[in-house]
């Protein structure tokens, strides 16, 4: 520091840097930078630095398709889903299969979803999608023209009484087949569909060993669009590389099919 | 899709998430984790609405927001998704600077603690003073003057050009 200007510190360097040096210290930082170009160069540095950075982030300020899903929580009960969260807890319902989907018109007017931080669902089911979607010969284990054995089966495997396969046609989503594949080290099912343009979809279905219950979220990886959601004793993740939208509604959909 | 009413507090999150958007993903390393960061704040604003106190609703998610991230956040990071991916849903209105360029940035701003991107990050892209820095994250302001240096030194320290290594191939 310069002895002319012995109370120029680098807290006043940063603050004029970032426009928050008050009018009334201007001037005598103004003189020492005068003084000291390699303070000045900082300074224009510090500031190219703020402008880079703002401009790298600058895209991201933009809302999406989705934001509404984010802040539309399960707190919003309404009266009909109320009666239903507590007739479910009343009954200790977990069960699969006791409750049929009739109660939940909509996706987000289900019931007492909360927040938690399972990161391998989505991350298996992105990874199974890569690896079996790509199959063109043999994606499946068990194809649809067995559907009712490969239900039979993979609920089996899944202990899920009744298991119901979604149908995604009004989707325009034809299924494909399933599989049996590990799910957080336990057996799960996959389920693939594929629309008129060959686009596949796959449909995880997993066990949740963690006691706990998940709003819907989603997660992408590069094209890859994954929703996921757990539900009770079960894990569900629907993975694709078609647009958010349609995922949606097709997660919609197999929320609304499978038992809750 | 529902859209809730915009003098709902759900709407007013809603208004606040392009934004919220932003700066979570200032302080990530890459789109998924900004995201990821981004759910888990609305998630636990939502929770916790019983605990705002009617003032400032932005200033109280962004705190909340970069509590997550100091928190929690350590080796949650994705693999594979350190550069700066191109979220395919984005256009770019801002004047595309030398992508290198972004990227060497992107990769000194990564290589920052939580602490000091955070300080940068609530100075830089939310405009906080220096006292609003210190009240967010319940430090004194000395603390916040000597980690915004430390990270601007270190982030100038990984732009500088030396730190470009040609390849060449071997004869």
């Amino acid at each position: 520091m310069n002895d002319a200007n012995p109370i120029v510190t680098e807290a006043d360097l940063h603050a004029y840097a970032d426009g928050q040096l008050p009018e009334s210290a201007r001037a005598r930082v103004e003189a020492f930078l005068a003084d000291n170009p390699d303070e000045a160069a900082a300074i224009a540095g510090w500031q190219a630095q703020n402008g880079a950075i703002r401009s790298l982030f600058a895209d991201y300020e933009r809302a999406r398709d989705t934001d509404p899903l984010l802040v539309t929580p399960p707190h919003t009960v309404s009266p009909r889903t109320k009666r239903w969260a507590v007739a479910a807890a009343a009954l200790l319902v977990f069960a699969l299969g006791a409750v049929s989907g009739h109660y939940g018109p909509a996706l987000l007017e289900k019931p007492a979803l909360q927040l938690a931080g399972s990161d391998t669902l989505p991350k298996q089911a992105e990874t199974a999608f890569m690896v079996y979607a790509a199959e063109v010969r043999h994606p499946v284990e068990v194809f649809a023209d067995e559907e009712a054995h490969l239900a039979a089966w993979l609920g089996k495997r899944l202990a899920i009484e009744n298991l119901k396969i979604p149908t995604l046609q009004p989707l325009g989503f034809k299924l494909v087949g399933g599989r049996l594949l590990p799910v957080d080290g336990r057996p799960g099912a996959m389920f693939m569909y594929e629309n008129q343009a060959g686009e596949r979809l796959t449909v995880m279905v997993g066990r949740n060993t963690e006691n706990r219950t998940t709003s819907f979220r989603f997660a992408s990886s590069g094209n890859l669009e994954t929703f996921y959601w757990i539900d009770g004793e079960l894990g569900y993740a629907v993975t694709g590389e078609i647009s958010r939208e349609t995922l949606r509604a097709v997660a919609e959909e197999c929320y609304r099919q499978f038992p809750s | 899709m529902k859209t809730p009413a915009p003098e709902t507090f759900e709407g007013q999150i809603l208004a606040l998430l392009p934004s919220l958007r932003r700066y979570s993903r200032s302080l990530t390393r890459s789109d998924a984790d900004g995201e990821d960061l981004l759910q888990d704040c609305v998630e636990k604003i939502l929770t916790r609405r019983g605990q705002w106190r009617g003032l400032n609703l932005r200033g109280w998610v962004l705190t909340i927001m970069t509590n997550l991230y100091r928190n929690g956040r350590r080796g949650r990071t994705r693999d594979g998704l350190v550069e700066l991916d191109a979220a395919e849903d984005m256009a770019a209105p801002e004047p595309p600077a030398d992508p290198l360029e972004r990227a060497r940035l992107n990769d000194a701003l990564n290589s920052l603690s939580e602490e000091h991107r955070a300080v940068l990050m609530l100075v830089v892209i939310e405009g906080y003073t220096y006292g609003e820095v210190a009240a967010a994250l319940d430090i004194p302001i000395g603390t916040v003057m000597s980690r915004l240096s430390r990270a601007r030194r270190r982030v100038a320290e990984q732009l500088k050009a030396d730190n470009i290594i040609t390849l060449r191939r071997p004869k």
